[in-house]
C-alpha cells in the first residue's frame, strides 16, 4: 500500500475549516482502521475522527492547535515503520479532494487503493450514521430520532441492542417537551401525601443532584425530594441546539413539578429558582437559595472557563483537585481525610456534566445574568438565603437576599461556594427550619 | 422401522414405488436400463451412469427406455409424452447437457398448460445430477438449477438427504405440472434414514434442520451439510446458535419460512453452490432485503462459488465448492 493520507474532514455542509486538537496516536505508532486517530474542533465542538486504514501513522503535518481547511493533509499513514516514505515529497503530490467528496477521515482518492477505504468511511464517518435496518425500524416504533444512539455494531453500527438499550434508559427519563427528557431522582416518594408539597433540589453549574447527597437523606424523611437533572447533566437528554437557557431550564423543572413546590437552588440552581419563582410564581411554596446571585460574575465565567477546559483534558481526578479549591473554604481543605472523601465525591460527579454542556450552562447563565436584577421585589414566597463566609466565586450572596423582599439571609462562617457539601449539617438543619416555617405559613393562610 | 439408504437408492426406491402405483409412469434417458447388455453381461450391469435405477429394468421391463445419446430426442419424447398421458421420468444425465434439449422444457413443457388454457397437463419429471464434487471437470460439474428456477412453468427442486429425496421424487412424479429434480453429487451418495413405503414431501415448503436464534444459515441441496457443519462450529466456538433452513424446492421459493427465520435471528447467510450472478443466492438475498429489511441486523451474505468454470484439479475443486469455513467466516464477518 502506498503511504495513505489524513486529510481535514467537512463533517457539515458549511465546514470551511477545523482545529487539529489532539494526535491520540504517537507518530511511528500503529493505526488501526476504526480507531480513534486524531481529535479535531469545528464549532465549538470536538469530533474525533477514526482511522480508514491499518498502518503506522508515519507523519504528522499539523500540530495540535492549528487550524486548516477542509481537504488539507494532516498526515500520513504507512504500511509500518520501516515502508520508504518521503514526507516532503507525500505532501507536494497531496491533492486535496474537492466538493462533499471530502468525508470525514475518507481518504483522498490518491490510487485505486482507496476505493476500497471509502466505503468504510462513509459508513463510519461524518456522512450517513449506520444502523441496522432493524434497529431503524425499531426506533421508528418506537418514536426515537437514531441519530442520537451511539452504535456497538461493526463500523459504529446502531444496532437493534443499541435502541433497546437507549429506550430502557429513555424510560426513566421525564419528559419535558417531545423528545426531551430529564433524569428526575425521587426520594421520600412513598409517603408523599403526608409530607406536603414536595422539594426540589436544584444543582449548580456542572453538577448533578449527587451534589445534594448528603442534604437528600435528611430533607427525605420530612419531604419527598424531587432532584432535576437539567439538559446534558447525567442521563437527561443533551440536544444540541441552544436551549441551556436559565429561563428554559425553569421551564423544565416546572415541567417536571407539575404542581408547587418549594425549591431549593444552588449557584446556578438558584438562578434557574429565582426565574421559576418570577415566571410562575404560582408553582413555588418557598426559596432557599445557596450562595445567589444575580449579576454577571466575571470570576465565576473564568472559573466555568477553566472547568471547561479541564474537563476536557484532565481526569476527574485531576479536575476535581483543579475544582476544589474555589468549591471549599479553609476549614474543609485543611481536614486531610475530608478533603479526601470530598475530592473522591466530585471526581465522580464531574463525569455526568460533560464540557459541552458546561459551555452551553455558562453561555445560559452568561446571557441571563443581570436580567433579573430589578425584579426580585417581584419575589413573594419566603426566601431563605443561605451565603458561604469563605466563598471566593459569590462572596456577596447576602446582597441578593436584602433585595428579596422578607427574606432571611444566613450567612455559614468558613464554608466555601459548595454550601450543599461544605456546610451540609448546618445546611441540613437551616433548611429543614424554613420548610418547616414556609409549610406552616402555607397552612395557616 | 429404521433404515440407512443412500440417496440414490432412495431415489430409486422412489421410481419402484412410482412405476408400482400408476402404470403411466415411465422412464427413460441414457444408460437408464443398467448400461449393461453386451454379450456376457446382465442388461442391468451398471445400474445406469451412476448405479441409481438398477433394478428397475427387470422389475418394468417394458417402462424403462434406454434412449440414443440424443438429449434433445428424449426431452421431446418425454414432453410428447406427458402432454398424450403418460407420466414420465427422463434422466438428463448431466444438468450441464441442459442447453442441448432446453427448447422442449423452456418453450413447450413450461408453456404448454398456459397456452392450451389449462387443457394440457404436463406431468414430466426430469431427473438430473447437478454440482460439483467428483472430478467430473466443468463440463459435467455445474450447478445449472437457477436456469430452470428461473422459467415460468417449471418447478424445481433439490433434496439434500435420502428421506427428502424419497419423498419429493414421489411428489415431483405424480405432479401434473413438470419438475425438474436435482440430484446433488455433493449428497447424492450420502446415507440417511428412510421411512419404508409410499409418502411425498409437499414440493414448495423449506424444512428447518437446526432452531437457532442468532443467524439463519440457508442451504439446499448440497449445502447443507455445510451448514450444519458451520451450525456447529459457531455454536461451539462463537456460541452462535445458527437456525438451519435447507430450501428443498427452488422454485416454488418458501418464502414465508425464509422471512419468519429471519425476523427470529435478524442476520441470514445464503449458501449455493452455483455461481453468483442471477443465482437462487441472490434471489434469496434480494428476497429479505425487499420482505425482510426492518428485520436485518445485518447485511446478507452470500456464499456461493466464483464466477467461473468448475475446475478438473482436486485441492482447486474443493476451494471452488462453498465450505463450512467459508460460512462461519461469512457470520462472523457479519458481527
Amino acid at each position: 500500500m502506498a503511504a495513505q493520507p489524513i486529510a481535514m474532514p467537512r463533517l457539515g455542509m458549511t465546514m470551511e475549516e477545523g482545529t487539529v486538537v489532539q494526535w491520540p496516536i504517537a507518530v511511528d505508532a500503529k493505526v488501526a482502521r476504526g480507531v480513534i486517530v486524531l481529535v479535531i474542533e469545528t464549532e465549538k465542538a470536538e469530533s474525533e475522527i477514526e482511522a480508514t486504514v491499518d498502518g503506522v501513522l508515519r507523519h504528522v503535518y499539523v500540530e495540535p492547535g492549528e487550524t486548516v481547511p477542509c481537504g488539507a493533509l494532516l498526515a500520513a499513514v504507512t504500511d509500518s515503520a520501516d515502508d520508504p516514505f518521503d514526507a516532503d515529497a507525500f505532501a507536494a503530490a497531496y491533492v486535496p479532494p474537492d466538493g462533499p467528496a471530502a468525508e470525514a477521515g475518507e481518504p483522498a482518492p490518491e490510487t485505486s487503493a482507496a476505493s476500497e477505504a471509502a466505503p468504510r468511511a462513509r459508513a463510519g464517518g461524518g456522512g450517513r450514521k449506520p444502523i441496522a435496518p432493524a434497529a431503524r425500524a425499531l426506533a421508528k416504533k418506537l418514536g426515537i430520532d437514531p441519530s442520537g444512539i451511539d452504535g456497538t455494531g461493526p463500523n459504529g453500527r446502531v444496532t437493534k441492542a443499541d435502541v433497546e438499550a437507549f429506550a430502557a434508559r429513555r424510560a426513566d427519563l421525564t419528559e419535558v417537551e417531545p423528545g426531551i427528557g430529564l433524569e428526575v431522582l425521587r426520594e421520600g416518594h412513598e409517603e408523599r401525601a403526608a409530607k406536603g408539597e414536595p422539594v426540589a433540589l436544584l444543582p449548580g453549574l456542572g453538577t448533578d443532584v449527587s451534589a445534594f447527597a448528603l442534604l437528600t437523606p435528611r430533607l427525605a424523611t420530612h419531604f419527598e425530594v424531587i432532584g432535576v437533572n437539567s439538559r446534558g447533566v447525567g442521563h437527561s437528554d443533551a440536544p444540541e441546539a441552544d436551549c441551556y437557557t436559565v429561563e428554559r431550564a425553569a421551564d423544565d423543572v416546572a415541567a417536571v413539578l407539575g404542581g408547587p413546590a418549594h425549591l431549593v437552588g444552588a449557584s446556578l440552581g438558584a438562578a434557574v429558582a429565582i426565574e421559576l419563582a418570577l415566571r410562575h410564581p404560582d408553582r413555588v411554596r418557598s426559596l432557599v437559595l445557596l450562595t445567589p446571585f444575580v449579576e454577571a460574575r466575571p470570576r465565576l465565567a473564568a472559573f466555568a472557563r477553566a472547568w471547561q477546559r479541564a474537563r476536557a483534558e484532565a481526569s476527574p481526578a485531576a479536575v476535581a483537585e483543579i475544582l476544589a479549591p474555589w468549591l471549599f473554604g479553609d476549614a474543609l481543605l485543611g481536614d486531610a481525610a475530608a478533603r479526601e472523601r470530598v475530592l473522591r465525591g466530585l471526581a465522580q460527579t464531574v463525569q455526568r456534566t460533560s464540557a459541552d454542556t458546561l459551555a452551553r450552562q455558562a453561555a445560559g447563565l452568561q446571557a441571563w445574568s443581570g436580567s433579573r436584577a430589578g425584579d426580585l421585589s417581584d419575589l413573594s414566597a419566603p426566601t431563605l438565603v443561605l451565603a458561604g463566609g469563605d466563598d471566593l466565586l459569590v462572596p456577596d450572596a447576602a446582597s441578593v437576599a436584602a433585595a428579596i423582599p422578607n427574606a432571611k439571609c444566613e450567612v455559614l462562617p468558613g464554608c466555601g461556594h459548595a454550601l450543599a457539601i461544605d456546610g451540609a449539617d448546618d445546611v441540613a438543619l437551616r433548611i429543614l427550619a424554613h420548610l418547616k416555617d414556609a409549610s406552616h405559613g402555607a397552612r395557616s393562610t | 422401522m429404521s433404515r440407512q439408504l443412500t440417496l440414490g437408492a432412495a431415489i430409486n426406491e422412489a421410481i419402484h414405488i412410482a412405476m408400482q402405483t400408476d402404470p403411466t409412469v415411465v422412464l427413460m434417458g441414457e444408460d437408464v436400463a443398467g448400461g449393461g447388455g453386451r454379450e456376457g453381461e446382465d442388461i442391468d450391469e451398471m445400474g445406469g451412469v451412476l448405479g441409481t435405477t438398477r433394478g428397475l429394468v427387470k422389475a418394468f421391463p417394458d417402462r424403462v427406455l434406454d434412449t440414443p445419446i440424443s438429449e434433445m430426442g428424449m426431452m421431446g419424447t418425454g414432453v410428447g409424452a406427458a402432454a398424450t398421458g403418460l407420466r414420465p421420468i427422463v434422466e438428463l444425465m448431466f444438468v450441464d447437457f441442459l442447453g442441448t434439449c432446453l427448447d422442449p422444457l423452456l418453450n413447450q413443457a413450461a408453456k404448454l398448460r398456459y397456452m392450451l388454457g389449462g387443457k394440457a397437463r404436463i406431468p414430466l419429471t426430469v431427473r438430473t445430477v447437478t454440482g460439483a464434487g467428483m472430478q467430473a471437470a466443468a463440463q459435467h460439474s455445474q450447478s445449472l438449477y437457477w436456469i430452470t428456477a428461473g422459467i415460468p412453468g417449471l418447478k424445481t427442486v433439490i433434496p439434500s438427504n435420502p428421506a427428502d429425496a424419497k419423498g419429493l421424487l414421489l411428489a415431483a412424479i405424480r405432479d401434473d405440472n413438470p419438475v425438474v429434480f436435482c440430484e446433488p453429487k455433493l449428497v447424492l451418495g450420502a446415507r440417511g434414514e428412510v421411512p419404508e413405503g409410499d409418502y411425498e414431501v409437499p414440493i414448495g415448503k423449506a424444512s428447518r434442520l437446526r432452531e437457532g436464534d442468532d443467524v439463519t444459515l440457508v442451504g439446499f441441496g448440497g449445502t447443507v451439510p455445510i451448514c450444519q457443519k458451520a451450525a456447529a462450529t459457531l455454536a461451539g466456538e462463537d456460541g452462535i446458535e445458527a437456525d438451519v433452513i435447507d430450501l428443498r424446492s427452488l422454485q416454488p421459493l418458501d418464502e414465508e419460512a425464509i422471512l419468519a427465520s429471519l425476523e427470529r435471528t435478524g442476520r441470514l447467510v445464503v449458501v449455493d453452490e452455483s455461481t453468483p450472478r442471477s443465482s437462487v443466492a441472490s434471489d434469496v438475498a434480494a428476497l429479505c432485503v425487499d420482505r425482510g429489511f426492518d428485520f436485518l441486523e445485518a447485511p446478507v451474505k452470500r456464499v456461493t462459488a466464483p464466477h467461473g468454470p468448475v475446475p478438473f484439479s482436486r485441492p482447486l475443486e474443493q476451494a471452488y465448492i462453498p465450505s463450512a469455513e467459508r460460512v462461519v467466516a461469512a457470520v462472523r464477518e457479519q458481527g
